[in-house]
């Protein structure tokens, strides 16, 4: 008896040990399978979220964001106007690059300047062109003049990555790529890299922030759906990102995963065409008519009505979004939470459609992508059954991204859908692109293709872009929302919630508005 | 032999140039690039400075005459999206694409060609039935679905294989292999099984019926009569006889393994050059997909050159007829 004991405990003293040597093993490393990975090692190169999301790891930024893109210090403690065109940041001290050297204010001017020489085909300009001159104040202050009021610099500079100025001004693609040029301060250190390949990382222990669990860090790109579902289930990767809804709803049953969801900013939104003209002309009674209906605010606002957003995110989304009433979260800079939920109302929208003439409805093509945003296709196709409970027949035509956005730059389109995200968090960086009137000299309305103008709102965007106090901005901004949404300038759907899932019990996954998927922010379940 | 390798070369300058025209006249119709790839924040002076940068304001027929005549200099261009060299991008693809294509080809060989002698030298038996119908399923079941299928069993369920990716690789002859471990050949394995899953079918085909067809004439009969063990028939006089349509076959499937792979390559995620090239076509690369094109004519050329050759090897009267 007293032996069958000791053997017993043996037993599970080897168990106990076991799985803790197990876990302390896995625990050392952490393999990512995730949808898209970086273009280049070098940060400068290209805008592109996947990229960013990726050297995160490596080079950190002068301002960092949280979860929900609110900012916080990063490589800079602080940050204030001190005229209308000069920031101050203050940067922080005892900062290490992974050579050793330290961080000090050359290094962020170094990295400001080299931007315009080296960046690629998603241009990195967009975060400095509002830069005149970055100037070093002292060893940690950096002084950036800027060419007119610049409110939103600190936004910008959330993608600001700081290379040491060690590496050059010569280096490009090829030096970063080996990882002779890729020393930043993040907390990981690069050590091997193949495009579309894994990028492997490993622990910097002068790091200056949070010391990090994970010893190496291996992030495999698997951009097809089924493949990266696989490699969580055969247990080759720990974690997973962009699960699609269909998988989603056969894991939440499985007991070997653990799933995450979290709102996303990106919001699907409807585009009417309010040109004199359509390109693509209505049909009433099937022959084309010359006028084009969606410039009247009655058949918007029909079609707005049409819309069950509730069934959109139950249904077809399988739960996985939310009901949206305007371009991006209302928790945003310049989201208005005074707006009230879009109704659904068909009544009420047949009867505004008779009203602006068109009893019987019309017929128009709607277009819309099928590749970019989870569910995409199936809400397109969902709101043409939607519209035509209301009368109208509406032919949708899915198209692969690669196709959808060259036409519809070209102004191809009648009524689109596409989606958006607002990655700075304020509002400037998407109602100035999509509501405002198309202005090249200003530099706004760059994606406005429907035509829309509307005089009060361009004056409250440009009085927002050179008001440097935030509470007044903030109320500037919450008016455009407000008159923009009221007028149907864009009709937005739904926002879209991203879902993670991770071997069972093993991890913490702290769920970003922006998708981003950090090793540095995900810990060992303990 | 000389004018026949210049009629040749010739006729492969024609298709690469005609498959370059067409590549260019149908990305051009799909649009710019730019607006695929370009940021939301971005502007439209930062846009107009980017379609310059990459020459796309140009007419289609300037770009096209660049392009060509950096061509002619050997210069295939640079990616848009990485801004590597085209030529060194699909290069470090290649190692990977190749090694499972031969691994594919060698899995229909060994298995194909046996199979289908079995199945042509005994067309009655039930095992001859069961190839047959197995060859049928090889190529009427669309790929990717058997690729999720091997997947699901093998290594999310079993456990054996890994569910896809390529695993660690070693340094030979300038290439980066996984076949040289036992490991990479897990890796390797299910891949090279699906790819090879449409090939074993028509090899199959391809041997039975020529089996059943040569097994009847005069010169089987009379090796038999002269007292020929039934091997040495079959291994000897029949499956040279019947080699000529298999060598074709051969050679144009591992050309077109080669080169679309694309599938095979997706489901697995093994980052040869055919997910090299759906990644390019979704982000509109057009360096890569015009290059990628043109290599796939070349190689084409160059196994329909081989495969020509191979024939006078194996069977005299076609380098009579060549000679003359």
């Amino acid at each position: 008896m007293k032996q069958n004991f000791k053997l017993g405990g043996s037993l599970v003293a080897a168990l106990v040990l076991g799985t803790v040597l197990c876990g302390s093993v896995s625990a050392q490393t952490l393999t990512m399978g995730l949808r898209a990975g970086p273009d280049s090692i070098d940060p400068h190169w290209s805008t592109l979220g996947s990229q960013a999301e990726a050297l995160r790891h490596i080079f950190d930024t002068l301002v960092m964001s949280d979860e929900n893109l609110g900012l916080k210090p990063g490589l800079a403690t602080s940050w204030k106007p001190i005229d209308d065109t000069t920031w101050e940041f203050k940067i922080r001290e005892g900062v290490k690059f992974h050579d050793g050297s330290e961080l000090t204010a050359e290094d962020v001017k170094f990295s400001i300047d080299r931007i315009p020489v080296v960046t690629g085909p998603m241009s990195m300009t967009i975060y400095t062109k509002q830069v005149a001159e970055a100037k070093v104040a002292d060893k940690y202050t950096l002084h950036v003049k800027t060419k007119a009021p610049a409110p939103t610099l600190p936004n910008d500079f959330i993608r600001l990555f700081v290379v040491s100025k060690n590496v050059g001004m010569e280096a490009r693609n090829e030096q970063f790529n080996s990882g002779k040029a890729a020393i930043g301060t993040g907390p990981y250190k690069f050590v091997s890299w193949e495009p579309k390949g894994d990028l492997v990382l490993e622990r910097f222990d002068g790091y200056w922030g949070e010391k990090q669990p994970w010893q190496k860090v291996v992030r495999k790109e698997i951009p097809s759906d089924p493949a990266r579902m696989a490699a969580l289930k055969s247990g080759q990767v720990d974690l997973v990102n962009y699960v699609p809804a269909t998988d989603y709803a056969a894991m939440q049953k499985d007991k070997s995963v653990d799933t995450f969801v979290a709102d996303s900013v990106y919001f699907l939104n409807l585009t009417p065409n309010v040109k004199e003209t359509l390109p693509r002309k209505v049909k009433v009674d099937g022959k084309e008519i010359d006028a084009n209906p969606l410039r009247d605010p009655k058949v918007r606002e029909a079609m707005d009505l049409a819309i069950d957003r509730k069934t959109l995110v139950r249904v077809v989304l399988e739960g996985l979004g939310r009901p949206a009433n305007q371009l991006m979260p209302a928790s945003f800079f310049g989201g208005n939470k005074n707006l009230p939920e879009r109704p659904y109302d068909l009544a009420k929208a047949k009867q505004l459609l008779a009203d602006a003439g068109y009893p019987k409805g019309f017929e128009i093509d709607f277009h819309c992508t099928n590749n970019r945003l989870p569910g995409d296709g199936a809400v397109c196709e969902a709101l043409s059954q939607m519209w035509a409970r209301a009368g109208l027949k509406v032919n949708a035509n899915a198209l692969n991204g690669t196709v959808f956005f060259p036409a519809q730059q070209k102004g191809e389109f009648s009524l689109w859908m596409s989606g958006w995200g607002t990655l700075t968090g304020e509002a400037s960086y998407t109602y100035g692109s999509l509501v405002h009137t198309a202005d090249p000299q200003l530099g706004l309305g760059a994606f406005n293709k429907q035509g829309y103008s509307n005089p009060e709102v361009d004056k409250l965007l440009e009085e927002g872009a050179r008001t440097m106090d935030d509470p007044k901005r903030r109320a500037l901004f919450e008016k455009v929302t407000e008159v923009s949404m009221n007028d149907r300038a864009l009709i937005p759907t739904v926002q879209i919630q991203t879902v993670w899932a991770a071997k069972k019990g093993m991890l913490a996954i702290p769920p970003r508005v922006d998708q981003e998927t950090l090793a540095y922010e995900i810990k060992p379940k303990s | 032999m000389i004018g026949f390798l210049i009629q040749r070369v010739l006729q492969a300058l024609m298709v690469v140039i005609a498959m370059s025209i067409i590549v260019f006249l149908g990305v051009y119709a799909i649009g710019n690039p730019i607006d695929v790839m370009i940021d939301p924040a971005s502007d439209q002076a930062l846009r107009e400075a980017l379609i310059q940068r990459y020459g796309l304001d140009l007419p289609l027929y300037e770009q096209y005459f660049v392009f060509m005549s950096n061509m002619l200099h050997g210069d295939l261009g640079e990616s848009f999206i990485y801004r590597l060299p085209v030529l060194n991008l699909i290069w470090s693809r290649f190692p990977a694409t190749l090694e499972l294509a031969l691994t594919a080809m060698l899995i229909a060989t060994c298995l194909g060609i046996p199979l289908g002698l079995w199945a042509g030298y005994k067309p009655e038996s039930l095992s001859a039935k069961a190839i047959m119908a197995f060859s049928v399923l090889g190529f009427s079941v669309p790929s990717f679905w058997v690729g999720l299928l091997l997947i699901m069993a093998f290594a999310v369920e079993l456990g054996w294989f890994p569910s896809g990716g390529r695993g660690p690789t070693t340094h030979v002859l300038g290439m980066n292999l996984s076949i040289t471990s036992l490991e990479g050949w897990s890796y390797i394995i299910l891949p090279a099984f699906n790819l090879a899953l449409f090939k074993l079918g028509l090899l199959i085909r391809l041997t039975r019926a020529g089996t059943a067809e040569v097994m009847s004439s005069d010169y089987v009969r009379f090796a038999r009569a002269q007292g020929l063990s039934e091997s040495k028939v079959v291994g000897l006089h029949v499956l040279k006889n019947i080699s000529i349509p298999i060598v074709t076959v051969f050679g144009l499937e591992l050309g077109s393994t080669l080169a679309f792979a694309v599938v095979t390559e997706t489901v697995f995620n093994w980052p040869g050059m055919g997910k090299l090239i759906i990644d390019s076509i979704t982000v509109l690369d057009r360096p890569v997909m015009v290059a990628y094109l043109i290599l796939v004519v070349f190689l084409f050329v160059m196994i329909n050159l081989v495969v020509d050759l191979v024939y006078g090897q194996l069977d005299p009267r076609i380098r009579v007829k060549a000679a003359s």
